[in-house]
């Protein structure tokens, strides 16, 4: 009887102990992220108006933690266009905590060029809805690319110095065989080689203040050959550098944050000589392939305000240019002002209020104006 | 072949820097006397609106943690005491 009553006391304990087992946190661990956006774009294109309503835009991210040094991440993006839906694969990369100042990244990553497209394009992270002028779909930055990165961070002093270095795939050159009026511009994802060459990279940023509240950095990316093996661009070249800057403080006097942001893009791709089907007068043409891009953003967010309403609210400002080369066919030279109202529903959740006035010179003729209201909701899941 | 010693030159010197000058060991007491309280509050703004530590469970923050290490360029000790801050306010 003693004997069973000890049992049924000492029985709780017993489950206790399995139960603590069980609970016992893993270091494996799945997360599913995202995020996504939806509004209304109005525009006014010299005089012509019209509006939609657009961003049937979703993104999931995957997390997987195998253990403290090793996580896979990936991204997939849903997206409607016309009204078919496009899926795509913004990246899908392992990455190994090697020591304190070496991790290596494999796969389809975002590029660390410049410092927009890896840190700051999804939507609830940029103020506003659209990218700046150079980035994105017929940009003249690269985004992702295939291949094999190194990178980490050291204290030096009070400051700290990251840097990551790297090797993809590379661009590809487009001939115009396709698409005649994107003759000389660059496809920056290849899923598969059109040659030997790899494309190589790297970016360097500095954080001189202990506070981390600055940060500049400059990154170069070089392809040898953009062109198809055995074909007359075989050798053709590309030599892109990027320099960037980020300075995010809380300024008592001023009651807020001041958020400041920019990045300059320049592009410089080899002779080449193309085909100019609808102009049988020259028949092939060439041009100095230069590019170059560039945004300035600055913010400001009263975060200190004792009002409810005014501390969520956010104004910002920015200016994008983008100079594509003088006698090619996309050649271009665009500018956009922007301005825009944010509320911050969450720390990862916005309703923005832009306006842009783009403002597009073209030779012989008047520049083309476009003005565009976007009314966004994006969040980060 | 030439690009391919240059990349590995690259590739090899880049860390190899890195460690020598991480060897500064007087000048780095200072960064070290901060709290993950005030590197979460430096470093967690920078690129997007500061996450409050109850945004997240202690498994999600190793997690967190680690992805934002990597794709913010933390240092090893920014990532262990901030994750450390986080999980003891959350
Ligand atoms: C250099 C820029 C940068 C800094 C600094 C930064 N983040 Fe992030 N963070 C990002 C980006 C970019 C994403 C989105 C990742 C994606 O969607 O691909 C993100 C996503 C997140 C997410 C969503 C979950 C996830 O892992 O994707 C959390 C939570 C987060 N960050 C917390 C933090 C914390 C905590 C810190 C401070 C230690 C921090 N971030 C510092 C850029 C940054």
């Amino acid at each position: 009887m003693k004997k069973i009553l000890i049992l049924l006391v000492l029985f709780p304990f017993a489950l206790m102990h399995v139960n603590a087992q069980d609970f016992k946190p893993s270091n494996t661990q799945f997360m599913v992220r995202g995020y996504g956006h939806t509004g209304l774009n109005f525009y006014n294109v010299d005089g012509d108006k019209t509006s939609t309503f657009v961003g049937a835009a979703f993104s999931p991210i995957f997390l997987f933690k195998y253990n403290n040094k090793f996580i896979f991440e990936s991204e997939l993006e849903f997206e409607l266009e016309g009204n078919k839906l496009n899926i795509g694969l913004e990246y899908a990369d392992m990455m190994y905590v090697i020591n304190n100042y070496i991790t290596v990244r494999a796969g389809k990553f975002l590029l660390p060029f410049g410092t927009f497209m890896e840190r700051l394009h999804p939507s609830w992270i940029n103020r506003f809805s659209n990218k700046p002028l150079g980035f994105g779909h017929d940009g003249i930055a690269p985004s992702s690319d295939i291949g094999l990165e190194v990178r980490g961070a050291f204290p030096v002093g009070v400051s700290t110095l990251n840097y990551a270095v790297y090797v993809t795939n590379g661009p590809r050159l487009k001939t115009g065989d396709d698409e005649p009026d994107e003759a000389g511009m660059l496809l920056f994802v290849n899923y598969e080689d059109n040659n030997l060459n790899k494309a190589v990279g790297g970016r360097i940023g500095l954080l001189p203040f202990s506070n981390s509240s600055f940060e500049v950095g400059f990154s170069v990316y070089y392809a040898g050959n953009v062109g198809d093996t055995g074909s007359e661009f075989d050798g053709v070249n590309a030599l892109l550098w990027a320099g960037d800057l980020s300075f995010v403080k809380q300024i008592t006097p001023i009651r807020g944050i001041i958020d400041i942001k920019g990045q300059y893009n320049h592009s410089q791709i080899g002779d080449a000589v193309y085909n100019d089907p609808g102009d049988a007068a020259r028949a092939t043409y060439t041009f100095n392939n230069q590019s170059s891009a560039y945004y300035a953003q600055l913010g400001y967010r009263p975060s200190m305000s004792g009002n409810k309403i005014l501390k969520n609210i956010e104004l910002v400002t920015r200016y994008s240019t983008l100079q594509t080369p003088d006698g090619s066919l996309w050649e271009g030279n665009e500018s956009e002002m922007s301005f825009g109202i944010n509320y911050w529903l969450s720390w990862r959740s916005v309703i923005k209020a832009n306006y842009h006035l783009k403002t597009k010179a073209v030779a012989g003729a008047d520049n083309v104006d476009t003005q565009a209201f976007y009314l966004h909701w994006a969040i980060g899941l | 072949m030439k690009k391919l010693i240059l990349i590995l030159a690259i590739a090899i010197s880049v860390p190899g820097i890195a460690i020598f000058l991480s060897g500064c060991e007087a000048q780095r007491s200072l960064a070290m006397q901060k709290s993950g309280a005030q590197l979460w509050a430096e470093n967690c703004v920078r690129c997007h609106n500061i996450p409050s530590p109850s945004a997240y469970n202690d498994v999600d923050w190793e997690t967190i943690g680690l992805h934002m290490r990597i794709r913010a360029n933390l240092t090893a000790e920014q990532q262990q005491k901030i994750v450390d801050f986080l999980k003891s306010a959350n």
